[in-house]
């Protein structure tokens, strides 16, 4: 864990979680836009696929009968070097969640909507995780996984994995 | 919006000439009216006419300005990276070391460091020319003092000292003129006071004057090793063809300056010599790297459209004008063997936003593997040591633990103003 920059990291990937006030009375409009969310391509039952790559899950948690809100997520690389670029574009993704808290005034320039993220960000008090590895690697690593378990589907592949350079496979294919 | 091109210092915006020969000079303010008063004098050297066919270009350090007398209020609005100084910036810059301050070439990142001065013409003789008026106009005020010079000069093969053409991959701008397939960046992220790519404006000093038609300015004098390089080469090289190949693979181009993308298999002296086409491509149609790794110096440098699909990052927010020279003398061809001699490039970045521009390329995309999935890999010409992956039918081939190459030997932030600003900066007048 490093602490030299906002946001803890573990290997190449950081948190990043922004804690928002919602507007009084907007707690049931939060809710809906966050169902909206939840049902958009990448968002839905069964997607995998989030608009930004780099991230490897996300939530909004709305806490105190709804009069807060988090958005927890973590991150591959040190997240304030992409501020701007998260604030000039992936963040309109978000606008119609983000329009229910305070300190929001839509997205008029860089500066404003950079001053908004710093506000709501609270560095973890501890952070942790059970895989090393940036998104791009996880999935390189499941995109491996499943060309090996297609090669063990084939009758021919004891007799193949017999071969001196194949044993780290070999020992991993008896399960 | 039209560009003030006028006010502009035309070095900043103005490709080198080629071949070129040049001067960089840096000066202390020991007395701040013969400052003022040099500053004035240089105005009318800021254009080719006045400096008989040379390109004069003038900038400050934070601390050149403090010492010239900026007044507080306006010193606080440069960006805040400006004002701590690439010495300050080491540790994230990657600067540590054998490459960190402590260990540069006084007096890079001391605290003396105020005026820099470039001067780079066509020939020598426009060269002594222009460098003998900016010396006479020093000379007049004896509160300035020349602390440090570096010659530069292109090298007899118009490479740099790796042995590869530099300088090609340049944004277009919008106002300076078109680039074959590309949409033009916005002015505002070279030049203070137009809008940038994000809809807004880079912050601005104050008074207005100050800032706009300026730009920052970073230098870095590198060290490359040379014999290092074409011996690591030659070593993981069954022949002389995989040696060449392997080399540009590092680089993204060939010698030539060829793209890989263009010209996977082998140089193309053609294609790297016709501006109309060396520089239009993309990466979109190779996104495994099989023609360009992905971990290639210009391709981490300029992912192009290669990081489009993620939506993570805005590539048009972190591009650059590079004005880079060669400095030393070439390492004869075929030679091994370090000769002791000091031999690189002045590397030269010209934008508004150092901090979003110059260090989130230099930390993020070059010494740094995490955007291209691979942590444990850095850039292989100029990063901080790592691994490197050559993407390749049937096998990848994966290089572990490359030497570095480039060892940094001290480097500033500076801004370069405006002429009115300078016109601005030569009438400051102490407070009563
Ligand atoms: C000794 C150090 C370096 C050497 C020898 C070097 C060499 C090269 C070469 C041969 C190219 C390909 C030619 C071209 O596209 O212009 C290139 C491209 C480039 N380099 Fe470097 N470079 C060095 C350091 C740096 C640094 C420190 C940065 C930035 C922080 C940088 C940024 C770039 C950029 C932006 C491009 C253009 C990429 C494109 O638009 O396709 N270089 N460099």
């Amino acid at each position: 864990m490093t602490t030299s920059r906002p946001g803890l990291s573990v290997g190449p990937t950081s948190e990043f979680s922004l804690f928002f006030h919602v507007r009084p009375g907007h707690g049931p409009a939060l809710r809906e836009a966050l169902r909206e969310l939840q049902a958009a391509p990448g968002y839905r039952d069964g997607d995998y696929d989030l608009p930004i790559a780099t991230i490897h899950e996300a939530r909004f948690v709305p806490f105190d009968d709804d009069t807060r809100l988090l958005f927890a997520t973590s991150f591959d690389g040190p997240w304030d070097s992409y501020m701007d670029d998260f604030a000039s574009k992936p963040l309109k993704l978000f606008d119609a969640i983000f329009r229910h808290v305070e300190g929001y005034d839509g997205l008029p320039d860089l500066e404003s909507v950079k001053k908004f993220i710093l506000s709501a960000q609270v560095t973890a008090g501890g952070y942790s995780r059970n895989y090393g590895g940036t998104v791009k690697q996880i999935r390189k690593a499941e995109r491996v996984n499943r060309a090996f378990q297609e090669v063990l589907d084939d009758p021919a592949a004891a007799e193949a994995l017999q071969a001196p350079a194949l044993a780290p496979l070999l020992a991993e294919a008896a399960d | 919006m039209d560009l003030d091109l006028d006010d502009i210092q035309a070095g900043a915006l103005h490709e080198r000439p080629s071949p070129y020969v040049g001067t960089y000079l840096l000066l202390r303010v020991n007395d701040r009216r013969d400052g003022r008063k040099l500053v004035r004098r240089l105005i009318p050297l800021l254009s080719p006419a006045g400096a008989g066919g040379a390109w004069l270009t003038v900038a400050f350090t934070y601390r050149g300005l403090e010492a010239l007398g900026v007044p507080p209020e306006s010193l606080a609005g440069f960006a805040p990276e400006f004002r701590e100084g690439m010495a300050a910036r080491a540790a994230i810059l990657g600067d540590v070391g054998e490459s960190g301050p402590e260990n540069w070439e006084p007096p890079l990142g001391g605290p003396d460091v105020h005026i820099a001065l470039a001067t780079l013409a066509p020939d020598q003789a426009s060269l002594d020319e222009a460098v003998a008026k900016a010396r006479r106009a020093r000379e007049e005020f004896p509160g300035v003092e020349v602390i440090w010079r570096q010659d530069c000069y292109q090298l007899p093969t118009g490479r740099t000292s790796f042995g590869f053409k530099d300088g090609i991959g340049q944004p277009a701008v919008e106002g300076l003129g078109e680039h074959p397939g590309e949409t033009p960046i916005k002015a505002g992220e070279f030049i203070l006071g137009y809008p940038d790519e994000t809809g807004g404006q880079a912050p601005m000093p104050v008074p207005e004057v100050l800032g706009r038609n300026g730009t920052y300015v970073v230098f870095r004098k590198l060290h490359t090793r040379v014999a290092a390089y074409r011996r690591y080469l030659r070593d993981r090289a069954a022949d002389r063809r995989e040696e060449a190949l392997l080399g540009a693979k590092m680089v993204g181009r060939w010698p030539s300056g060829a793209p890989l993308t263009l010209a996977p298999d082998g140089d193309d002296p053609s294609l790297g010599a016709d501006p109309k086409r060396n520089n239009d491509f993309r990466y979109g149609d190779d996104l495994r790297g099989l023609k360009c790794p992905a971990g290639a110096h210009a391709r981490r440098a300029n992912p192009r459209d290669a990081l489009d699909h993620e939506g993570a990052v805005d590539v048009r927010l972190h591009r650059m004008i590079r004005r880079g020279t060669s400095y030393g003398p070439p390492l004869p061809d075929g030679v091994l063997e370090d000769d002791g001699a000091d031999r690189g490039i002045i590397f030269v970045f010209a934008g508004a936003h150092p901090r979003r521009q110059f260090e989130f390329v230099k930390t993020q995309w070059l010494n740094d593997g995490i955007f291209i999935g691979a942590p444990q890999e850095s850039d292989p010409l100029v990063g901080r040591g790592g691994d490197f992956t050559v993407p390749r039918q049937p096998i990848r081939r994966r290089l572990r633990d490359l030497p570095p190459f480039v060892v940094t030997r001290g480097g500033e932030y500076c801004f370069a103003p405006s002429l009115s600003a300078l016109r601005w900066i030569a009438d400051l007048r102490e407070m009563p």
